[in-house]
């Protein structure tokens, strides 16, 4: 356990300095496809692999591949320098971020959690999609945020294609103009 | 084998506490937090607000596996974290397309059409 727990917080925390520092933003998205990963294991060690497989299709998969389209529409090839991806509040926001985590670190340690021990998790499926939709003693708000969880992604699909559709006669399509 | 090494291989064997699984999640929210503040693209900036999720669903993760009240929610609230972030990826960069036709940039501190 101690040998996984090691080998998976590092390879996150790492991937995780590696997105903030990398100076490509292609390096970035796929440091953090590596830090996603790294979750993934973690939840393995916590007896959920459903969760698991879901944070492997949806991050490692969808979210890191929307990224990359997303780099391949808006970037231009650039000066990569420290100076011209940091902007100036590199020093300040270090020293929030170290008082943020070791603030959160302090208090998640220091807090008595009562009698905690692994293997409390639901590892069946089935009982995964009983707590999703709030029956089976799972709490029953679930199936209420449920819906709302769908209703959100759609609209959220809609607002995207409203967002980035190109309005009719604002910009050129390159590839066929020029 | 001799019992040193029984003991080690028992020791490596040992459950993670809790705590082990917080602290990890705390710090990547930091790193998350630090990228979101110091960078200036705006796409990275969106990858490090990712990274803050899945610290929060590390932590939800974990509570869920080891409170013996908890039930297992935990584990619904990150299905429903990891759609809520799914929505907030789609959506962002969409806006961050937009931006890049109407200004050339995604660099968050060039991009001030909002400023009073």
């Amino acid at each position: 356990m101690i040998v996984a727990f090691v080998f998976l917080a590092s390879m996150t925390l790492i991937c995780s300095l590696g997105v903030v520092l990398s100076r490509s933003v292609v390096h970035s998205a796929l440091f953090m496809s590596g830090a996603f990963l790294g979750v993934a294991g973690f939840f393995v060690m916590l007896n959920a692999p459903a969760l698991a497989a879901f944070q492997v299709l949806i991050y490692v998969g969808a979210v890191t591949v929307v990224i990359l389209f997303g780099i391949m529409f808006t970037q231009r090839p650039q000066v990569r320098r420290f100076r011209t991806i940091m902007n100036r509040q590199i020093w300040p926001g270090l020293l929030a971020a170290i008082g943020v985590g070791a603030f959160l670190a302090y208090v998640l340690s220091v807090q008595n959690w009562g009698s905690t021990a692994p293997g409390n998790g639901l590892r069946d499926v089935a009982n995964l999609g009983e707590v999703l939709l709030g029956v089976g003693g799972a709490p029953p708000i679930f199936g209420l945020l449920f819906e709302v969880i769908s209703i959100l992604l759609l609209v959220a699909v809609i607002a995207a294609i409203v967002v980035s559709r190109r309005k009719t006669g604002e910009g050129v399509d390159r590839g066929v103009e020029e | 084998m001799p019992p040193q090494a029984q003991e080690f291989l028992s020791q490596l064997n040992a459950a993670i506490p809790l705590e082990g699984y917080l602290v990890v999640g705390a710090i990547m929210f930091a790193i998350g937090a630090w990228g979101a503040l110091i960078r200036r693209n705006a796409v990275v900036v969106f990858m490090c607000i990712e990274l803050m999720i899945n610290a929060v669903n590390l932590s939800l993760v974990a509570f869920a596996d080891y409170l013996p009240d908890a039930g297992g929610a935990g584990v619904g609230y990150a299905v429903l974290v990891i759609a809520v972030a799914a929505a907030e990826v789609a959506v962002g960069l969409a806006i961050a397309l937009a931006v890049y036709r109407s200004r050339k940039t995604v660099n968050v501190d060039e991009v001030n059409l909002m400023k009073g």
